[in-house]
């Protein structure tokens, strides 16, 4: 016998409406709120070179805007350390000595402090 | 020129729902997948702005924005599979012995 | 300045020094810390002696604040003084003449015997001679209360000296709480002085004494008497410091703590509880006597109480078996008397029975001590027997001694307890009842001292030796002998120095203590007394003049006929107990009219009980409070802990709510949302 299909939405529905009350809340801000004169770019401007200047430090692009430099090599470094990370956490412990992330919930280290058997 | 509350709305709408799979989610890739959502939200209020003020920032800083949120994935992936190798499942709701 | 008196402060740091060098290095000296003690003590006699000399040649009383240990801002200074008048100087003399004595028999009493512990015991004796001397010394109320707690300190440390043994250890006990129950009411008196008078010295125009005069002869009231009139409010003053003399010196009813403490060594009973700290109580009464002069009820409350206590302590002494227990009631009837003259408006009169009980009954004691060691620690009177022939040297200093407590012509007592008797019964004669009252309770115990006295002299000493112990004694050696003699010389003479009725008798001017206590501090003479007496008391008031003599020759006659009474009974070869044909009333004067139970009965039924509500009260309702409020605490926490559950979805659910909040809190209150 075959039911229709079900959303899958998982457990707690009522604690997403939360969530809907905060767009609501933040519908009426937004409405509410005066922003101001919408200026855009000028006319016929590449807006990607700008952006390519920009992170460059060179003020060659036609839009105006600030210099991301540092935040760029910072970026570049961040994504090196996030691969690292990612590849260390990974990793299949090789041996007892070398573990450095306890990959079992603790139990065999529970059970060698404690001095039980091993399973 | 488009009002840039529709904007600011989409992006807030788009932030809610991701929101609401973070509430509501039990699996936790699924709930990486709206902690994404909620990243992207916040770049395209960044964008907005860009175009209100005429500057180039806005754009900018939402690159740097993707490319952290990338960073942060891989490590959120890593943290899937550790937590994978502990409980046996990726079920968020499973993972409880922190609490009182 | 001179000297002697600058080196005052000497007297009482001599045996300080003596005590820490016993305490901390007595086991490495031979003697286990006695050579220091023994070197103090002659020390501050020398001292003494010096200053008494200076005092006789005229330089003046001496008064000084040492140390200012809380100066106070528009309130009380708190000092340490030294106050160098004749009455000071005398006792001086007489605390550390009877301390070197007791330093020189306890090496015969103690260190020959083999006693473990010997360098506490004289530590502990070394600090009583320092407190006794700085009491002796001070010059204001508050510094009398602070050695007045030390010298019962030491009488505790010193009566459990053998501590492991559950008698001296619960004699020690109970002779510091009893003595502490009525230091609670000096306590008091202290602090109500220094709150009525904003000062609480002896001496000076600004002393107590001289201001609570002036209350009451002049209306303007300069003191805080807290709304009663001065005359009641100074009464109340000298009965609150009254309750501490009343514990101190052994009187009733706080005096049960007084035959228990002979649980301590013998030497440590002749020092404290014969001669010096019973004498505490009884010296600052002395002391302060222009403060009581001026209130008559107060005089009339002491001097019934010593002359009850006096016929009370006698009438237990007659029953008893061991001879340090005979002495112990003995001591208490003596200081009754000498509150007896206190009251009586006697001041010479009780000092001068001050000074001779105090070389008298510590003669006896150590005579006892003496026998007691001679019998190897047997203190029953019916085991002994016959020691007059094996102890020649104890017997006859032991009867002098016994002479001077009855009151037999020429010996001391006889001088002194007659002439209390006969100042009681002057003033007494003015119309005063209570006086002449505690006048007849007086004379009936001369005549129950003299039996008791004479019953002891007899068992002890007469007749046949009763167990193998009286037929051999130890012997005892030339360090228990020399204190004796020197004892049983100074109670024969002493008498002498101040033979009122020889006096009257010849018009001789050989009254002498009466000449030496003529002279001090303008508030501090018996000229001055006798006037505040005179004024305020009443006392002399009808001006008998009553001679000496008869009063005299009555209480010599009922002396005698006690000690014949005694002779009569006991001094035979084999005696009996003969108390035993007093029946009933035997078993109540054994039992010490039941007093100790009575006390334990107070404290145990009444007292108890009444500490158990107190304590439910405490117990439920103050810690109530608290544990209720700890366990709302508790409770509150437990459920709110609930919160965490471990998954994160329900943590990002409460931020979210958390921000919707804020933001619409926010949002309403700055008005985005109009």
């Amino acid at each position: 016998m075959t039911t229709r299909p079900r959303l899958n939405i998982g457990t707690n529905l009522v604690a997403g409406l939360g969530a809907f009350a905060l767009f609501v809340v933040m519908a009426l801000t937004i409405l509410n709120a005066s922003l101001p004169e919408v200026q855009g770019f000028p006319e016929g401007a590449n807006v990607t070179a700008s952006i390519g200047y920009a992170i460059f430090n060179l003020s060659l692009g036609s839009v105006p805007g600030e210099s991301f430099l540092a935040a760029f090599i910072i970026i570049a470094i961040t994504l090196d350390v996030a691969l690292d990370g990612a590849v260390h956490l990974a990793r299949r412990q090789r041996s007892e000595k070398q573990q450095t992330i306890l990959s079992d919930g603790g139990k065999r280290l529970k059970s060698v402090v404690l001095d039980e058997e091993d399973e | 020129m488009v009002p840039p509350q529709y904007y600011l709305l989409l992006s807030a709408a788009l932030f809610c729902i991701g929101l609401f799979g973070i509430l509501t989610r039990q699996n936790a890739l699924l709930f990486l997948m709206s902690v994404e959502l909620m990243l992207n939200a916040a770049n395209i209020n960044l964008v907005a702005f860009s175009l209100v003020w005429g500057n180039i920032t806005g754009q900018t800083f939402g690159l740097f924005t993707m490319a952290l949120a990338a960073a942060e994935v891989a490590i959120g992936i890593g943290i899937v599979l550790v937590l994978y190798r502990n409980f046996d499942d990726v079920d968020v709701t499973n993972a409880t012995t922190m609490r009182w | 300045m001179v000297l002697a008196f600058d080196l005052t402060p000497v007297i009482v740091l001599l045996p300080v020094l003596s005590f820490v060098i016993a305490l901390f290095a007595g086991d490495y000296l031979p003697w286990g810390g006695a050579e220091v003690g023994i070197a103090a003590t002659t020390g501050a006699l020398g001292l003494s002696l010096w200053v008494a000399l200076t005092l006789a040649i005229g330089s003046g009383p001496y008064h000084q604040t040492v140390y200012t240990w809380a100066s106070g801002l528009d309130a009380v200074n708190l000092t340490f003084g030294v106050l160098i008048d004749p009455l000071s100087s005398m006792m001086l003399i007489i605390v550390s003449l009877v301390a070197l004595l007791i330093h020189i028999f306890s090496l015969g009493y103690m260190n020959d015997e083999g006693e473990d512990g010997i360098p506490r015991y004289y530590a502990g004796l070394g600090l009583f001679s320092a407190s006794m001397l700085g009491f002796v010394v001070a010059d204001n109320l508050l510094m009398a209360f602070m050695f007045f707690e030390l010298v019962g300190l030491c009488s505790y440390l010193l009566i459990g000296f053998w501590f492991r043994e559950s008698g001296p250890s619960s004699a020690a006990k109970k002779a510091f709480l009893v003595t502490r129950f009525g230091d609670y009411f000096f306590l008091l008196g202290v602090v109500a002085v220094f709150a009525t008078f904003g000062t609480a010295m002896f001496v000076g125009e600004s002393s107590f004494p001289a201001l609570a005069e002036a209350a009451i002869n002049t209306d303007q009231v300069a003191v805080n008497t807290f709304g009663f009139s001065p005359q009641s409010w100074f009464t109340i003053l000298g009965l609150l410091v009254l309750g501490g003399v009343i514990g101190k010196s052994a009187q009733f009813p706080l005096h049960t703590w007084l035959p228990d403490a002979m649980e301590g060594p013998t030497p440590v009973s002749a020092l404290i509880h014969a001669a010096t700290m019973v004498a505490a109580g009884v010296y600052l009464v002395a002391r302060m006597y222009g403060f009581y002069a001026i209130s008559p009820d107060a005089l009339a409350i002491i001097a019934f109480v010593g002359g009850f206590t006096a016929l009370f302590a006698a009438s237990m002494g007659v029953v008893k078996r061991e001879i340090k227990q005979v002495l112990a009631y003995s001591t208490i009837s003596q200081y009754g008397y000498m509150m007896l003259g206190l009251g009586g408006g006697g001041y010479v009169a009780a000092t001068f029975h001050l000074m001779t009980h105090a070389f008298f009954k510590a003669l006896l004691f150590l005579g006892a001590g003496s026998v007691i060691i001679a019998m190897h620690h047997t203190e029953d009177m019916w085991e002994m027997g016959g020691l007059k022939r094996k102890l020649p040297v104890t017997y006859y200093t032991f009867l002098a001694g016994s002479l001077a407590l009855s009151g037999i012509i020429p010996f001391a007592g006889f001088w002194s307890k007659d002439e209390v008797l006969f100042e009681a019964l002057l003033h007494g004669l003015d119309g005063n009842t209570i006086l002449l009252a505690a006048y007849a309770m007086g004379l009936l115990a001369v005549f129950l001292t003299g039996f008791y006295t004479f019953r002891m002299v007899f068992l002890t000493f007469h007749g046949k030796p009763r167990t193998d112990a009286a037929r051999s004694p130890h012997t005892i050696r030339w360090n228990m002998k020399l204190p004796l003699v020197v004892l049983g010389i100074l109670a024969a003479t002493v008498g002498l120095l101040n033979m009122t009725p020889v006096a009257e008798l010849t018009g001789l001017q050989i009254e002498f203590i009466h000449q030496w206590l003529k002279h001090g501090f303008a508030g501090l003479t018996t000229e001055h007394y006798e006037v505040l007496l005179h004024d305020y008391a009443g006392y002399g008031v009808a001006e008998l003049h009553l001679s000496p003599l008869l009063p005299g020759a009555v209480s010599l006659g009922l002396a005698l006929s006690g000690a014949l009474a005694a002779r009569h009974l006991y001094s035979v070869p084999e005696p009996v107990e003969h108390t035993a044909k007093l029946g009933r009333a035997k078993t109540v004067l054994y039992n010490n009219y039941y007093q100790d139970e009575y006390q334990v009965w107070l404290a145990t039924g009444l007292t108890r009980s009444v500490s158990r509500i107190s304590n439910k009260f405490d117990q439920g309702i103050i810690d109530g409070l608290v544990n209720a409020i700890s366990s709302v605490s508790l409770f509150i926490g437990s459920r709110m802990r609930r919160i965490q559950t471990g998954a994160v979805n329900d943590y990002a659910v409460l931020l979210t709510l958390g921000l919707t909040a804020l933001l619409l809190a926010v949002g309403l209150v700055g008005g985005w949302f109009v």
